[in-house]
Parts: C-alpha cells; sequence; structure tokens
C-alpha cells in the first residue's frame, strides 16, 4: 500500500530529532537512533517522513504483530511446494538490509526479541537455523526506534545499541503551535495540495543529504579528533568504547551535512548531544544484587537527599528530564509537631522524590522466569489469547493450530504425497502449534501500617512515596494491586485487588494516619482478600507487600498485639504466600520487629532506607 | 440487522454531550473518535449501536473488502490501486458501520491472517482480511476498552497512528488502509486505560445515570414502549431519526467550507500551553472540533463558542498526563485563557 506522507520539511520545530534522524541517514555507521517522547509530539510522523528525503533507501516498518519467523525468514512454503526442495525465504530483516528498519513502540517489544534484532543490526548479518534451513543473512540496517517512556522504559544495554538519542518534547511556543495546527488542516484538507507545496523544501533537504552522502568518504578523522572525542567520552564516564566510535561517525556526518570535507571540533561537541546523554546515565546503573552504591536510573537532580552524589553532573539535553518525572516536588510542611503514637489524625502527602522502585519477582516454581529482566509479566499462555510469536512441534493434542508452519513443514514433501483431493495434503507430524505470549500481571497487595507511630518524623510521606514508586513499577507491567490500611482497631480493604492501580495511588493519597497498631488484624484481612482471590483465579501467584515498622500493640481479642500478629504470620507462611516485608523503623534504638514479623512469614525483608537506595525489590530471597 | 431492532438514537433522554459527541465524530471522521465514560447502565452502548441508524451513505469501490474511496487515491489497497490504474472503479453506495471489536478478540482476527482454506486448496499464501479491514472508514466500537487485552491495545493503537494495518505474520506480509472513528465505552470502576491509548481518542464524555426523577420516569417509560413494539416505537422516532440524519449529512457537506480565524487559532495554542498538555493532539483536536461543531450549527466560520464547547470535550482525559497523575480539566482556568482579548 502506498501512503500520503506528510513532508519532512513541513514539520514545524523538533530539530534536535530532525537532526539526529539526518545524521543517521547519511551515515549508518553513526549507529541509528532511538528517539524519545510523549505521545503526540510528531515522533512516527519525523520518521516516516524520512523515506522521502534518504534517496534510494527504504523505511521499512517492523509492526508489533511481527511473528519470529517474518522478521527473520523461514521456509519458503511455494517453493517447497513446487519443486519439493527447502528454500529459505527472506524476512522484514533481509529486506531491512542496506535500509533503514523503524521500530515504533520499540519499548513494548519483547526484551530477548529485541535483542537477537539489536544484535543483527549492529554486526550486519544474522544466522538463520530454522526449519531445517541453515544459513547466514546479511542485515545491516540503520535502526530508528521510538518510544514513550511512560509505558515502560529500555534497559541501559539495549538504549547503548543505537548510537544516537534524541528527545523530542512539545513545543511551548504559540506561534509555533499556531502554525503547527494550521501546517495539520491543510495536510488533512488536501494532502496531494500540501505535499506540492513543500516538494521544493524537501527536494532541498533531500539534496543536502545526497551531497552529505558522498562527501562522508573523503572525511577523515585526524588523530587530535581521535583524542578529543576520547577525551569527551571518558569525562562522561561512558563504559566500552563504542560511545567513542558513535561520537567520530555521527561527527563525520555533522560535518558532511554542512558540505565540509574536514571536521571541527564543534562538530564532534554536536555529536556528544545525541551520543553521550543516554550513556552517561549508564555509568550510574548498578547491577542488581550488587550492594549499593550509586543506582539511579532516574536523572539527575531527583535523588533523595540521603543518598551520596558522587557522579559528576552530566549535562543531559534539557529534554531528558522530563522522563516520567514528577514536575514538582511538593515542599513537606515544616515543623510538623512530633506525634509518636498519639491519636492524632493527619494525612501526609505522598514523597514524590522517591526513586523508582522495581520489584524483581523471581518465584522459583515458575519456569518462566528466565525470560529476563523486568518482564515479571511475560509469560507463555496456552490459551488462545496471547500473541502468536513463534510455532512449535506439539506436546499431544493440538490446540492451537499454527497453519502457517504446519503447510511449511508439509510442503516439503508434497511431491511425494498424495494430493487428489487437496492442494496440499498434511499429515500428522507436520502438525504445528501456535506458541503464544501473553503478558500477565502479577498480583500485589499492600498492607500498609497507618498507625500513628507511622505519621512521625515525616515517616508515612516516605512510606507513601516508597508504595507509590512499587505502583508505577506496578503499572508498567500492568499489575492487579490491592491495599489494605491497619490502624486504631481495625484493618480496612480499601482497595480490593484491581487493575486500576491509579485507584491504589488515590487511596493511597488520602491515608489518613493516627492510633495504635493492629497489624495481626491488617495480616488477617490480606489472608481474606487472597483466599477470596484464589478462588476466583488459582492461577494468581500473589504477593503480599507488608509496610510496617512492626510495633504491633493491639488487637481485636484484646490479648498481646505481637503474639497475635505472628501467629497471623505464621499462617500466610503456611499458604505459601510470598511476601515482603518493607521495615519502616527510623528510630534511634531498633527493636527490630518487622524483621521478626519477616522471619515468621518467610519474607524478603528490606528497611525503607535500604529499598531506597536499591530501587530494586527482590520478593524472594531467603532469610534463614 | 433489521432496521427497527435497534433503540432510535433520538429516543435516548438526556446525555446530550455523549451524542453530540458521537454525532461530531459521524459528521468529521478525523475527529479520532470518541471514549465514554460511565457506570454501567448510562446508555453508552445503546447510544454506540443506535448511531448506525443515523450514519450516512459512502461510496465504495465495489467488491472491495476495505471499502476503499475510489475518489481518494492515495489511500487505496493494493487491489484497488491496480485495478484503478487500468480502469475506473467500479462505485457502489453503502452505508458506513459500527463494527465491533469484541474484547476477547484473538490479535489473529484483529489484524487479519492466512486464508486457510485458499491454502489447502490452491497451495498458496492469501491473507484474509480481520476486524480492522473491517473498520476501515468505519466505526470501530469497542465496549469495555479498558479491559482489552495489552496486545491488541497495541495493535490498535499501531494502526490508527498511521491509519494502515500492517501484517507480517502467518507467512503473510500486507497492508491496507484502515483509518477507522474509535468508540470505546469504560467504567472506571474497572480499571485504568494506557494514557497512550487514552490520547488516541479525540474526544471524551463522562455519562453518569439522570438524576431528577422525571427524567428517570421518561427514560423506564421509552424503554417500556420500545421492548413493547420496537418497530411502533420506531415509528414515533422516525421524523426526529430522519431530521438528525438530514442534519448531519448537511453539516458533512458544509465541513470543507468551514474556516478558522488566526486569533482563534492562537487562543488554542494559548490553551494548551496554559493547561501544559501533552504533545500536540490536543490543540489539534479542539481545532478540529470545533469546527465541526460550526458545520452542525450551520455555519462556515467558527465562532469563540464553537472553542470553549470543543474545549470540554476534548481537553478533559488530556490532562492526566502520566499514570498517577490526578488531572482533571480546571476549568476556570480554560475560561481565564478563552476570556483574553
Amino acid at each position: 500500500m502506498q501512503r500520503m506522507i506528510f513532508p519532512f520539511a513541513a514539520i514545524v520545530g523538533q530539530e534536535t530529532v530532525k537532526r539526529a534522524l539526518l545524521i543517521a541517514v547519511v551515515n549508518p555507521k553513526a549507529g541509528g537512533v532511538l528517539v524519545v517522547g510523549e505521545k503526540g509530539t510528531a515522533k512516527s510522523t519525523l520518521v516516516r517522513s524520512l523515506a522521502e528525503i534518504t534517496g534510494e533507501a527504504r523505511l521499512i516498518e517492523l509492526p508489533l504483530n511481527a511473528t519470529e519467523d517474518m522478521v527473520f525468514g523461514g521456509l519458503d512454503m511455494q517453493y517447497a511446494l513446487e519443486q519439493g526442495k527447502r528454500r529459505f525465504l527472506p524476512g522484514i530483516l533481509a529486506r531491512a538490509n542496506n535500509q533503514l528498519l523503524y521500530i515504533d513502540e520499540i519499548n513494548l517489544l519483547r526484551q530477548e526479541f529485541l535483542g537477537s534484532l539489536l544484535d543483527a543490526a549492529a554486526t550486519g548479518v544474522y544466522r538463520v537455523e530454522r526449519e531445517g534451513i541453515s544459513c547466514l543473512q546479511a542485515a545491516a540496517c540503520t535502526l530508528i526506534g521510538t518510544m514513550n517512556p511512560e509505558e515502560g522504559t529500555l534497559s541501559p544495554q539495549m538504549i547503548d545499541r543505537f548510537g544516537l538519542y534524541a528527545a523530542v518534547s512539545r513545543e511551548k511556543n504559540e506561534t509555533d503551535r499556531m502554525e503547527i495546527m494550521r501546517r495539520i488542516l491543510a495536510y488533512e484538507a488536501r494532502p496531494a495540495e500540501f505535499c506540492r507545496q513543500y516538494a521544493a523544501a524537501n527536494e532541498a533537504v533531500k539534496q543536502q543529504v545526497a551531497i552529505a552522502r558522498s562527501l562522508l568518504q573523503a572525511i577523515v578523522v585526524p588523530e587530535a579528533m581521535i583524542l578529543l572525542a576520547a577525551q569527551m567520552c571518558a569525562k562522561a564516564h561512558s563504559p566500552g568504547h563504542r560511545a567513542e566510535l558513535f561520537l567520530l561517525e555521527a561527527a563525520r556526518a555533522i560535518a558532511a551535512l554542512a558540505g565540509r570535507t574536514y571536521l571541527l571540533p564543534a562538530d564532534l561537541e554536536e555529536a556528544a548531544c545525541y551520543v553521550l546523554p543516554q550513556r552517561m546515565r549508564q555509568e550510574e546503573q548498578p547491577l542488581p544484587p550488587e550492594p549499593p552504591e550509586q543506582n539511579e536510573p532516574e536523572p539527575p537532580g531527583e535523588e533523595p537527599p540521603e543518598q551520596p552524589d558522587n557522579q559528576p553532573p552530566p549535562e543531559p539535553p534539557a529534554s531528558q528530564q522530563e522522563r516520567e518525572q514528577p514536575a514538582e516536588q511538593p515542599v513537606p510542611p515544616a515543623g510538623q509537631p512530633e506525634s509518636q503514637g498519639s491519636d492524632q489524625e493527619k494525612v501526609a502527602d505522598i514523597d514524590t522524590t522517591f526513586p523508582f522502585i522495581r520489584m524483581a519477582l523471581a518465584l522459583p516454581q515458575d519456569r518462566q522466569e528466565r525470560r529476563g529482566s523486568g518482564k515479571r509479566s511475560l509469560t507463555r499462555t496456552d490459551t488462545k489469547q496471547g500473541r502468536y510469536v513463534r510455532s512449535g512441534i506439539p506436546h499431544g493434542q493440538v490446540t492451537d493450530l499454527a497453519f502457517d508452519a504446519t503447510l511449511r513443514a508439509a510442503a516439503p514433501y508434497q511431491k511425494f504425497r498424495n494430493t487428489a483431493q487437496c492442494a496440499i495434503a498434511i499429515e500428522r507430524e507436520d502438525l504445528r502449534q501456535k506458541i503464544r505470549e501473553k503478558r500477565i500481571g502479577s498480583t500485589f497487595l499492600f498492607v500498609v501500617d497507618a498507625s500513628g507511630s507511622m505519621g512521625a518524623r515525616e515517616r508515612m510521606r516516605a512510606v507513601k512515596g516508597a508504595v507509590c514508586a512499587m505502583l508505577q513499577d506496578a503499572y508498567q507491567q500492568r499489575d492487579q494491586v490491592g491495599l489494605i490500611a491497619f490502624r486504631r482497631q481495625t484493618a480496612e480493604v480499601l482497595l480490593p485487588i484491581t487493575r486500576s492501580v491509579d485507584l491504589a495511588q488515590k487511596c493511597l493519597r488520602h491515608l489518613p494516619t493516627g492510633g495504635k497498631t493492629p497489624l495481626a488484624e491488617g495480616l488477617t484481612a490480606a489472608l481474606k482478600v487472597l483466599a477470596f482471590r484464589r478462588q476466583k483465579d488459582r492461577e494468581m501467584k500473589p504477593v503480599l507487600v507488608l509496610v510496617t515498622d512492626g510495633r504491633a500493640n493491639t488487637t481485636a481479642t484484646g490479648g498481646d498485639g505481637m503474639a497475635d500478629a505472628l501467629k497471623v504470620a505464621g499462617k500466610i507462611h503456611k499458604t505459601g504466600v510470598h511476601s515482603v516485608v518493607i521495615d519502616t523503623e527510623s528510630d534511634f534504638v531498633k527493636l527490630g520487629l518487622a524483621r521478626t514479623v519477616a522471619r515468621e512469614m518467610g519474607s524478603a525483608y528490606y528497611s525503607l532506607r535500604e529499598l531506597s537506595e536499591h530501587n530494586i525489590m527482590h520478593i524472594v530471597k531467603n532469610l534463614s | 440487522m433489521q432496521h427497527n431492532a435497534v433503540y432510535p438514537f433520538t429516543a435516548i433522554v438526556g446525555q446530550e454531550d455523549m451524542k453530540l459527541a458521537l454525532i461530531l465524530n459521524v459528521i468529521n471522521p478525523l475527529l479520532g473518535g470518541v471514549l465514554i465514560k460511565g457506570e454501567k447502565g448510562t446508555a453508552k452502548s445503546t447510544a454506540v449501536r443506535a448511531l448506525a441508524d443515523l450514519l450516512p451513505a459512502m461510496e465504495v469501490s465495489t467488491g472491495c473488502p476495505f471499502h476503499c474511496d475510489p475518489a481518494d487515491v492515495s489511500r487505496l489497497c493494493d487491489s484497488c490501486r491496480g485495478r484503478s490504474e487500468e480502469q475506473t472503479l467500479p462505485v457502489q453506495s453503502v452505508k458506513m458501520r459500527v463494527v465491533e471489536l469484541p474484547v476477547s478478540a484473538t490479535e489473529d482476527r484483529v489484524v487479519g491472517t492466512l486464508d486457510i482454506e485458499h491454502a489447502i486448496k490452491q497451495g498458496e499464501k492469501k491473507f484474509d482480511p480481520g476486524i480492522l479491514a473491517q473498520a476501515n472508514r468505519n466505526i470501530l466500537y469497542v465496549d469495555e476498552i479498558n479491559l482489552l487485552d495489552d496486545h491488541v491495545v497495541d495493535v490498535l493503537l499501531d494502526a490508527a497512528a498511521m491509519g494502515v494495518n500492517t501484517v507480517e505474520r502467518e507467512g503473510v506480509s500486507y497492508s491496507h488502509p484502515a483509518r477507522f472513528v474509535l468508540v470505546g465505552t469504560m467504567n472506571p470502576e474497572e480499571g485504568d486505560i494506557r494514557p497512550q491509548l487514552l490520547d488516541r481518542f479525540g474526544l471524551s464524555v463522562a455519562v453518569a445515570g439522570e438524576n431528577r426523577p422525571e427524567c428517570r420516569v421518561e427514560v423506564i417509560k421509552r424503554r417500556l414502549g420500545y421492548e413493547q413494539d420496537p418497530a411502533a416505537f420506531g415509528r414515533q422516532h422516525q421524523e426526529e431519526q430522519a431530521k438528525l440524519a438530514a442534519d448531519i449529512m448537511q453539516a458533512s457537506r458544509l465541513l470543507p467550507h468551514v474556516t478558522i480565524k488566526d486569533e482563534l487559532l492562537l487562543l488554542v495554542a494559548k490553551l494548551a500551553i496554559a493547561l501544559d498538555v501533552d504533545g500536540h493532539r490536543a490543540d489539534i483536536t479542539v481545532i478540529k472540533t470545533a469546527m465541526t461543531l460550526a458545520a452542525f450549527d450551520g455555519r462556515e466560520a467558527v465562532e469563540p463558542e464553537d472553542v470553549k464547547k470543543a474545549a470540554r470535550l476534548a481537553l478533559p482525559h488530556r490532562m492526566r498526563r502520566r499514570p498517577f497523575e490526578d488531572g482533571t480539566l480546571d476549568w476556570d482556568k480554560v475560561e481565564a485563557v478563552l476570556a483574553q482579548p
């Protein structure tokens, strides 16, 4: 299908993205571009408009629904039918050889799949081993990925594969916004005429690219420039040597775009804006199980004050800071009276500076867990609901026939089979089953201590911040969440388990603190919610997240609060529910009661402080 | 579906915003659809299904599974493009339709898949169009859209973004036009809708049950009347229905002639900046909605009042910028900006 495309030259503003795209188009060695920005900022329009100005190169799009054999290639069914021989039918990746490969919503692709894709693009070749075919395919393509970070981010390793990084943001200037509206209205009313109006301007960009491409070979990188690049990268603490190479290649493209055949330091400086920001942040990212040092996946300037600030302040383009950060930080109310254990009620606000917490689920009996980081919700599915990713040989009954794969399996044998009835004779051994994947959210039940002791010293603010940070992760992973709060004499199910993470956050915001600590009640309520939930959904593997200082001092039965709490904790342990205890105790003299509860419940244990420094919560951690 | 088996659109009591939003989308399919939020039993689905009756006829290329518009050469499917190069495409007039996407739909059904029968009989690959093919140039209706599986949502977003459905699966590489008016309903209590999907909806309206007793009585009366004798009930509303259908037709014809002054564009740009909305869809939608409102009112010039009305339909769901930001539309702010000289 041919499409009318909004002209590149007609796009208002977005100069950095345009520039990054041009650099990538002029010099494939610059490593492609990752375009990041909020929705509705013309990301896709920009990339698609590129098709017209790249001359001979085409823009190949990778749709989200692509199955693996379509991407990497597979057996040519038609040929096999006719000749009875196997032949490789190239996939999208092969089509993209020496072209631009565009992946929209790149952060929504399966990690392992994206990994192989990026590998292929980086090395320029990939090995095919499927359906009895073994061959080497060329796949040297310039990757262009776009993503909206609010749907989840890419891992730093994935981001690192892209040479260039560009952030888009909305126009903030009235006249520009007006012009955008004018042009879109004009385009939608008469697309062909609109395109004609911009034909000359578009042609000029096309010429610039063509000339730059022809100049590129002549641009030699002098020794001094290599040294400068090395210095820049060292200063930015960028790991490996990809950065230097990308930096120099991008600089060559910049010089070529300017019509020069020599490099200027300014070219390198401009290139650095696209090559270095995403790599600076990488320095700060530790490997998950390592002791905490510096672990901010977020841009700087938002760390909680207690964190050591030992990394050099990177200077990413301003737009980079816009990623998933709340705009303003509420100022903590000054001079709040201490009211430890008092009956006075108050509502703490949410500490929005609390770092993002990734809840790493490594449920031992689950084999899917090796499917990689952060994808806790990705699972194979035997229902017909998931996304069809590949096919396999069925074990037992075929419930979900992969017809395409079955045909391909049967094709080479047709010459020897009786095909009197139909064009194709299929036998039992040809049958293939669809393998589908579905993102299944986990279920997190938060049980939050809202007693008076939690209200003290801004602690509840931090607690809310932490729970909110976990909810953010839950949103990105499409988890279900529930919220129970306990204070005074009772526990209250504020939110039964629901998919609406949003509601959970609202409940949390309005949650007041005050009164005693009926921990046993809180845990009992959790048991009930989980039991009820299990009746509805047997497959569910819920995780209980208890946030408390463990100072149980009351119970409905009038008995010993702590003893009762431990009893229920033991019960929870027996049900096999995975749990985490987040200890909020921060007093000078530590009673360590929450740790006792955690032990009894068989939970992973974290202190609030530890959590704010780690950013990662391993749900299953052997305590004993 | 039988003509009189559907509850007449004009017989729906109240819910004026919802009705208006739906009508505007019929007049101008480029508005981007509407999200209807509300509790159960607030006539959301009834209204959408009732809309079918009012939909205008359109010219399609005869026999095309995607109902290509022969007049729009830039958006023809491969087959129509091929045919159009040899001859003038035969044209047929059909009614625009409401195509339903069930929440349980599998991805294969949505995007289309390999035609199994053809493969067995002929030993050739052929594309079997799915729901997105049916939806081209029609209304795609997803009841309880917030319960839709994520991967189906992704596919929908993919198609909605470009007006094209690109299929790379089951041995078939195919792409076909898929421009549709997306109408979704949801009960917010049952779960979130992803901001990315939310932003795709041009307009949003919140519906609530009628609170005035006299209205509730009227709702019940009409419902009973309809159930007792749908045909007779339909006849009672025939005149109103015909008038509304004619108004919609008239407005569609007028729409291309509607113009908007620069000062109103500037006002909308100011509004978007003041409200700090994500991206640019908000301003563009406000403008297009205002133009459609003017057309529906029989005018060729957009007035400030149109912009105000449009802001109410196009902005509320865009205030919620991130999964956790509460975001309600600060109407005072809107009025303050709009009141600027």
